[in-house]
């Protein structure tokens, strides 16, 4: 997009007043919430901290942690290998190996052979996630990821499709959305208005 | 002076030369959109994409008269006071339109379609077509079928511009290819038992705007813009096609032509398409090795030099000779200094050439203006495409240099001839080529002849088993610099890959063994000093050469070009360069 669109909204930060320019509201404003805090805690509710690993963390429905790969219903990777994911990906972590789809997989010519994940080198932004156009890879709330060596945290196409068998239950896809293709109905293209090529 | 009036705009047209609208307005920098129109290939106007207001400039009263319908700008004469208009309303509904009927019955498969990324359906529609899909009706899903071994026809992603059916029709004349049915039905298809399997079949696929037509060596694997594209030169045979060679992960993936209207046009032969492979090969040779007691032992390729130099320094030192047999496989650059080395050496030495593989005969592919035609040709002047049967790309290159030191050139078997009676006390070979060299005869000769062999090469050969010392050189794809076609035209060629563990760039090896490492050296450095010293290769002075090369002595000029410099709009990089 060039400078000149018109479509573009220029905005100018607020001017601020002298007793804004001191930031003292600001400060005053922060130390209370952190006032908040200790006054609750210390009256034994409302505690954020948790004992873990004894007690576990349950992190936000939109947490980023470890990958996984989405099988279909047939149990098959969903990944058409189209490689937008590690397209996006800023870290350069995803290492795809393409191949043509075998003859008993009628709705899809093209299937990831290799997925790899460098789970040390990613940085868990999620554009992988963003980019894929079927819904296979998507950030767990697994977040406790250890290993003992620089090996056992790059992550192959197996050890990711486990992590969904493991994950599904807890964290349903989060897209149910048919796979894009041959196989959409463009009835629910024209539904939608969405259908770019 | 001849002018055009484009978007009110008087801009001039180049002199003596026949261009159509699309051209004459691509030159001052505005785009017509195309898909069925290409410069060697009759027009038959059918994609409706081009369409544009046209009219003319009376050059007595200065009035304008314009047509009052859209007229395809491909078949539009840019002519003096012809008025063209690009971006009215009119012109841009009619482009909106367009990408809307081509796009109604288009799958929606862009992530598993090879051509993404250098589509002109994704371009365009990006850029003239909107981003809603209207057509609720059930799409037509038209088969995918095998035209040929190699080439695969997704016919629902076809848009029907017959660029691949005029290809086979009017510049291989095989006419492999047609259109079957009509309108909506409309298919390209091959009869069942007749393939698209011409020398230069392979072209469709380039010519193909969008993903119908696809190599099935190449599909599935890569995505087109991981791939870092390097301007290189085909080695498989003399013509020496401008090549882009592409590159991922270490590996060549794929041999796609650069047009050059001096060389190869916009075509490359299957041969040197699928040649890219013997780059990837894992058995080529990894490693220097020397000989002691009978057995090769891998050495680091600076003890290989060392024994190589020191041998040829005490052999000089005690009156030998030696002889240096140059492959026509070398750049010119790498001739240049491996012919000054031995040359240093001792001025009795002798500099020849290696052998020249040729298979059968030059095959020429002969397009002429009335076979095959089959829209309006006027814009189009055909010139033929020659397979070489020298299976080399530096022969006369490679001439040139020894002819310099040597006063003639001396042929391999008259070498081998030499060495046999004996007098020569060293054997230097430095081979390269893409094929391995496999004379066991003429190699146990060569071997019998000398008391010292010294081979380099990139392929494990006989004659690397019985040498004293074996040096790892640069494929085609590793090393940089120039080479001499058949026609005399010298061309410059990127490398494409680094050296492979274990080797090093031929330039880099003849520098050492010169003495002038550890400065490194540049072929254009090479080139200057050469074209100072050769008289032939005077015209490379500048060390920089011409982007479509450059003819050395006294070589012809070829006949007129046609559409020099063209390159399809969405095969063109766009955005950042990974």
């Amino acid at each position: 997009m060039k400078l000149d669109n018109p479509s573009l909204k220029r905005v100018t930060p607020p001017t601020l007043n002298f007793f804004e320019r001191t930031y003292l509201p600001q400060i005053l404003g922060g130390l209370a919430i952190t006032g908040k805090h200790i006054v609750s805690a210390a009256l034994g509710k409302g505690a954020i901290t948790v004992q873990y690993p004894e007690e576990q963390h349950v992190p936000s429905p939109n947490y980023r942690g470890v990958h996984r790969l989405n099988k279909d219903d047939q149990g098959r990777v969903r990944c058409v290998a189209c490689m937008l994911c590690a397209t996006a990906c800023p870290a350069h972590c995803i290492d795809i190996v393409g191949a043509t789809a075998p003859e008993s997989w009628p709705d899809r010519e093209k299937y990831c052979e290799s997925f790899v994940i460098d789970e040390l080198r990613c940085i868990y932004c999620g554009m992988c996630e963003e980019a894929c156009p079927v819904e296979a890879i998507e950030l767990t709330g697994f977040y406790d990821l250890t290993g003992l060596s620089r090996e056992a945290m790059i992550f192959d196409k197996t050890k990711l499709l486990s992590v969904f068998d493991q994950t599904k239950d807890a964290e349903p896809m989060k897209f149910n959305a048919p796979p894009s293709g041959r196989s959409i109905d463009t009835t629910e293209i024209t539904k939608t208005g969405a259908g770019p090529v | 002076m001849a002018s055009i009036i484009i978007n009110g705009q008087e801009l001039a047209l180049p002199e003596g030369e026949k261009l159509n609208a699309i051209q004459a307005a691509k030159r001052h920098g505005i785009e017509i959109p195309y898909y069925c129109w290409h410069p060697a290939l009759s027009v038959v106007a059918n994609c409706r994409m081009c369409e544009i207001e046209v009219g003319s400039k009376d050059p007595k009263t200065g009035e304008i008269k314009m047509i009052p319908k859209l007229v395809p700008g491909c078949q539009t004469p840019a002519k003096d006071g012809t008025v063209i208009v690009t971006d009215s309303p009119k012109v841009k509904e009619h482009q909106r339109l367009i990408m809307e009927l081509l796009l109604a019955n288009h799958p929606l498969d862009c992530p598993v379609c090879d051509q993404a990324g250098e589509c002109g359906l994704q371009d365009y529609s990006y850029e003239y077509g909107q981003a809603n899909h209207r057509f609720v009706e059930e799409r037509t899903i038209k088969p995918k079928k095998d035209v040929s071994d190699l080439i695969q026809l997704n016919q629902d992603r076809c848009i029907m511009c017959t660029r691949c059916v005029r290809f086979t029709r009017e510049i291989t004349q095989t006419g492999e290819l047609q259109v079957r049915q009509r309108g909506h039905h409309a298919e390209i298809d091959v009869f069942f038992d007749e393939p698209v399997d011409n020398p230069l079949a392979g072209n469709v696929v380039d010519i193909c705007p969008v993903g119908a037509l696809l190599d099935k060596d190449f599909l599935h694997t890569q995505r087109v813009w991981f791939l870092a594209k390097h301007d290189s030169i085909c080695t498989r045979c003399s013509t020496g096609c401008n090549i882009s060679a592409e590159e991922n992960k270490g590996q060549l993936w794929r041999f796609k032509p650069r047009a050059n209207p001096l060389v190869n046009d916009f075509w490359i032969c299957d041969e040197g398409r699928y040649s890219y492979i013997h780059a990837n090969d894992q058995h080529l040779l990894s490693s220097a090795y020397l000989k002691s007691g009978g057995n090769h032992t891998a050495v680091g390729v600076d003890a290989a030099l060392k024994s190589v130099s020191q041998t040829l320094s005490l052999v000089a030192s005690d009156g030998g000779k030696t002889i240096a047999i140059l492959s026509p496989f070398l750049t010119v650059e790498e001739a240049y200094l491996f012919a000054s080395y031995i040359k240093g050496l001792n001025s009795e030495n002798v500099v020849a050439l290696g052998p020249v593989p040729v298979e059968g005969e030059d095959k020429t592919i002969k397009p002429d203006m009335v076979n095959g035609r089959s829209g309006d040709t006027s814009f189009i002047v055909p010139r033929p495409f020659t397979i070489h049967a020298e299976k080399c790309p530096n022969r006369k290159g490679v001439s040139a240099v020894l002819e310099h030191f040597e006063g003639e050139v001396i042929d391999f078997a008259a070498a081998v001839a030499r060495v046999e009676s004996g007098e020569f006390a060293a054997v230097y070979l430095a081979s390269d080529s893409i094929d391995p060299w496999d004379d066991e005869p003429i190699a146990k000769k060569l071997r019998a002849g000398a008391k010292h062999l010294f081979v380099q090469d990139v392929n494990v050969t006989p004659i690397a088993h019985i040498a004293d010392v074996v040096i790892a050189g640069a494929t085609f794809a590793e090393k940089a610099g120039c080479y001499v076609n058949a026609d005399g035209r010298l061309q410059y060629s990127e490398a494409a890959l680094p050296p492979r563990d274990g080797s090093l760039p031929d330039l880099d090896i003849f520098a050492i063994l010169l003495g002038r490492m550890p400065a490194p050296v540049s072929s254009r450095d090479v080139l200057k000093e050469l074209a100072s010293v050769i008289p032939a290769f005077a015209v490379a002075a500048s060390g920089k050469l011409p982007e479509f090369g450059v003819l050395i002595g006294d070589a012809e000029t070829p006949a007129a070009a046609v559409g020099a410099g063209f390159q399809d709009a969405w095969t063109q990089h766009r955005g950042a360069q990974l």
